[in-house]
């Protein structure tokens, strides 16, 4: 099995040739075959690969393939590696990209772009795989810039719109950004240890300890921070996250809910021993994490469109994660990711069938009382919404709260953010089922001709609300009975290279994590609740709080004109720096002096030398006796 | 004996320069060739100097004459536009001209030598016509199919309709 | 002394010079005057200037026939040159009613 490892990664990529190539041609069976095919059989090889790492020495088997660059003392090899962390983030990918692209055939059958949309999938779960399973940060990188493109391409699928076209570009600006601090970080990373290799790295960092002030390793540490912010949406490089929800929504439920954004987690976590080496940048995370979570929740509170508010959503739970990852709980960070997979590609997809039967349309104002209508999309939604919100025994439960206890013990004030957090999201979430499910239809036209969406489209749906339900019982945690299993089996990847461990914090007894479990269902609970009864009977509330505090609610719907104040701030002074340059410099210099002048000069001389031209006979013999003038003067002086 | 001629020929050179009236103007320049006629005898050569009167007073001024005669036009016609620039320009060269002629032949070393060679006997018609007619016989045929070419084309360039 | 000597008297240079000054008279009469026949005398004097210069140094270089010969020629071509030339004239004369050098500028820019 392990020599064909490389298949797992090279399937799909084969696939996006085909459907790119040929796809058009050989019609829409053909390519949703092949498609279904090219995710399927890495799944299982995955599958495969997972227990070959079980049964590994120290969980990890490296395939070094062949030396890609070698440049002075820079030695990059092309390979991959399957450790406890590459081998489960596989599953994740491939296991979620099956059921989502067997999702699309449904969700797309209709469209001019079939084979395109398959390709570009293909093509995304190609880089993702190089992203995870990859043995050293170039390669990493390969994958990361991969997945911006498909991104860029899968967003900016219904081209022809301004709207998708626009979003496309802001997500892969964004991206870039964030792609210069992770190649600054990569250089920073080189000038300390003199490989790209991961497990070299880890190997070496392992004899170091941690940094008392802000150094080299912090700094590389936080660049890479930089660019995961970039990819996974935090503040400040979270602007494009909401506009890409443009793109068709299997896209935003694999690309910005499962996968992409967690890229910037799962580096993180690869290099785990590196940043536990740096205290400072872990605070950074941590609080930007923290932030980052409760301020887009505060933002979803009030959105009308129910892909925005799923994408806000993700936006904060992607804090939960950095929040978890900041405060030394890498597995809780890691299994929020996990859970979080689930979940939000549940809601995302469930959101998709809702959307599909409405006919596109995609304002909750509108949608009202489709509880009876979409009986399976209905509960598989509730289950995920179960999960998002914490209820106790659901796997959002478990991630959530061991992120939450680890953070309490970092700072008081990141649990409190976190907990404010917590309430928004679960009174969004119940405020979305609330307006889509319960009450009377507002838009009766649409409502009328809603029905359950395929078995292609709810197969999916109801295998993901069992696994929703079923990734808790990875993170069980001791004071339940369970052995945090997650925990275990990451370590051998999380503490590549015997790092320096802090000695096990004292973090309180059984008793305070049942108190800060307590408190947050508690908390969660309430606003459910009250989110649920505020809407059950429509959005006449909303509009009564707009009334009473118009300066709040807009504030809140308006996203904290984040992107106007980026547009007029940053975008707008560079837009004018760009025409002022284009006028004065190119207009003006260039053209004016460099093609124009020449040219004017040139004519003007050829004027001023044809008035000699007279046409006089005369004059032309005095042109004649002037110049036997001048030669008598040059040979005989 | 010299100077005389020489004046002759410069005044009646002059005279022609400054003259308004065409037919005038043809007159001097006679005056003029007569002038060089006798700068030719001068030489020692009286062959040339009878051919200066045949032909070129005798010929081509008078053919000059008659075209002056044709076109009626006797005088020179008011200019469409003064032109002072061509006027003083043409002076200011002739002016350095002139004065660089007259230091060139007054300094020429070479001119000075030649000064002193010995009167060579006068130049005969039988000579001429051995010299003519013996070496040069290629040249004498070819100016005579000029002479043809001229006479042809002067025709034809004048005729209303070929 | 010498020089102004043999200018006075018919030396070499004096007719060197009297054939200098007469071409530039000549260059004169083309340069300054409009009429075509006036400019054509001009042509006429600087011809036989030349004419002038050649049998000079013709007599001064020992006196045999070629220099003649040459005058001879030069003759010829002179009244070539004057009969196709005043045919022009004439020509242009019937197509422009108007002598005038200065008015035949149609080849200018």
């Amino acid at each position: 099995m392990l020599k064909v490892a490389w298949l797992i990664p090279i399937l799909p990529l084969l696939g996006a040739a085909f459907h790119g190539l040929l796809g058009r041609r050989l019609g829409k069976a053909a390519v949703t075959v092949v498609a279904l095919g090219c995710t399927l059989v890495p799944l299982v090889l995955a599958g495969f690969a997972l227990a070959a790492v079980q049964a590994a020495p120290d969980r990890r088997i490296d395939l070094p393939y062949f030396e890609w660059m070698a440049a002075g003392s820079l030695h990059v090899p092309f390979g991959l590696v399957l450790d406890s962390l590459s081998s489960v983030m596989a599953l994740v990918v491939t296991g979620i990209g099956t059921l989502i692209h067997l999702y699309s055939v449904g969700y797309m059958w209709e469209e001019e772009g079939y084979a395109r949309y398959f390709c570009y999938l293909n093509l995304f779960l190609f880089f993702m795989l190089t992203l995870v399973l990859g043995s050293s940060l170039p390669l990493l990188f390969v994958g990361w810039e991969g997945v911006g493109l498909c991104s860029y391409l899968l967003i900016g699928y219904y081209f022809d719109t301004e709207v998708a076209s626009a979003a496309g570009l802001k997500a892969f600006l964004f991206n870039r950004v964030g792609d210069l601090g992770m190649t600054m970080g990569m250089m920073a990373l080189f000038a300390a240890f003199g490989t790209l290799t991961v497990g070299d790295i880890l190997t070496q960092a392992g004899r170091l300890s941690p940094e008392a002030g802000f150094g080299v390793l912090s700094f590389a540490t936080l660049m890479m921070f930089v660019g995961a912010t970039g990819k996974s949406a935090q503040i400040p490089l979270y602007l494009w996250l909401p506009d890409a929800m443009a793109g068709p929504t299997p896209v935003s439920a694999l690309i910005h809910a499962a996968t992409m954004v967690t890229a910037g987690i799962y580096l993180i976590c690869r290099l785990a021993p590196l940043f536990l080496l740096t205290p400072i940048t872990l605070t950074a995370v941590a609080w930007v994490g923290g932030a980052t979570a409760l301020f887009a929740a505060s933002i979803g509170l009030f959105q009308r469109d129910i892909k925005k508010v799923l994408a806000y959503s993700t936006v904060s739970q992607l804090g939960y994660m950095f929040l978890g990852l900041g405060s030394a709980g890498f597995a809780a960070g890691f299994l929020h990711l996990f859970t979080h997979a689930w979940f939000k590609a549940l809601l995302f997809l469930g959101a998709g069938s809702v959307i599909h039967a409405m006919h596109h349309e995609q304002d909750l104002f509108r949608m009202g009382g489709l509880r009876a209508k979409l009986p399976v999309t209905f509960w598989t939604m509730v289950i995920a919404t179960l999960c998002i919100m914490g209820f106790p025994g659901t796997s959002g439960f478990f991630s959530k709260d061991e992120i939450l206890f680890l953070a309490w013990h970092k700072s008081p004030g990141l649990y409190a953010m976190g907990l404010a957090g917590a309430a928004c999201t679960a009174f969004y979430m119940w405020r979305l089922m609330a307006l889509a499910f319960w009450g009377e239809p507002r838009d009766a036209h649409a409502f009328a001709h809603a029905e359950e969406s395929p078995a292609t489209m709810t197969a999916p749906l109801a295998i993901l609300a069992a696994g929703a339900l079923l990734a808790g019982l990875l993170g069980l945690p001791r004071i339940w009975g369970g052995s945090f299993a997650i925990e275990g089996w990451l370590e051998p990847a999380l503490t590549y290279g015997r790092p320096f461990l802090a000695p096990a914090a004292e973090h309180g007894g059984a008793g305070l994590a049942w108190g800060l479990m307590a408190l947050s269902t508690a908390v969660a609970l309430a606003a459910g609740l009250i989110g649920f009864r505020i809407y059950r009977r429509g959005p006449a509330a909303e509009e009564l709080f707009a009334g009473r505090f118009p300066a709040l609610y807009r504030t809140l719907a308006g996203k904290f004109y984040v992107d106007e104040a980026v547009e007029a701030c940053i975008l707008g002074p560079v837009r004018w720096l760009g025409n002022c340059l284009w006028k004065a410099f190119d207009v003006i210099l260039i053209d004016g002096v460099g093609v124009n002048l020449p040219g004017a000069l040139t004519r003007a001389g050829g004027d001023l030398a044809a008035l000699a031209q007279t046409g006089r006979v005369r004059n032309y013999a005095l042109g004649m006796a002037i110049g036997a003038v001048l030669l008598l003067w040059f040979f005989l002086r | 004996m010299f100077l005389i001629f020489a004046l002759i020929t410069l005044a009646g050179a002059v005279a022609l320069v400054f003259q308004r009236n065409l037919v005038v103007a043809g007159l001097c320049l006679v005056l003029c060739f007569m002038g060089v006629s006798g700068l030719f005898l001068l030489l020692a050569n009286p062959v040339a100097a009878a051919l200066q009167i045949i032909v070129y007073s005798g010929a081509i001024v008078v053919l000059l004459l008659f075209v002056v005669m044709l076109l009626n036009e006797h005088q020179e016609e008011a200019a469409v536009r003064a032109r002072p620039l061509q006027r003083w320009l043409s002076v200011a060269v002739l002016l350095v001209l002139g004065a660089g002629v007259v230091k060139l032949v007054a300094g020429s070393k070479l001119l000075k030598q030649l000064d002193a060679s010995p009167m060579p006997p006068a130049m005969t018609l039988n000579t001429l016509g051995d010299a003519l007619f013996g070496r040069h016989l290629l040249g004498f045929e070819v100016a005579g199919l000029l002479l043809l070419a001229a006479m042809v084309g002067a025709v034809a360039l004048v005729k209303r309709d070929l | 002394m010498t020089s102004l000597n043999a200018i006075l008297t018919g030396g070499l240079q004096g007719y060197i010079l009297v054939a200098l000054l007469l071409f530039l008279v000549g260059l004169a009469a083309v340069l300054c005057r409009r009429s075509v026949l006036l400019q054509f005398m001009g042509v006429e004097l600087m011809l036989n200037a030349a004419n002038v210069a050649l049998l000079a140094f013709a007599r001064f270089r020992g006196g045999d026939a070629q220099g003649t010969v040459y005058y001879l020629f030069i003759i010829a071509v002179a009244a070539c040159e004057a009969a196709v030339g005043l045919a022009l004239v004439v020509g242009l004369y019937r197509h422009r009613q108007s002598t005038d050098t200065d008015r035949a500028d149609a080849l200018k820019q």
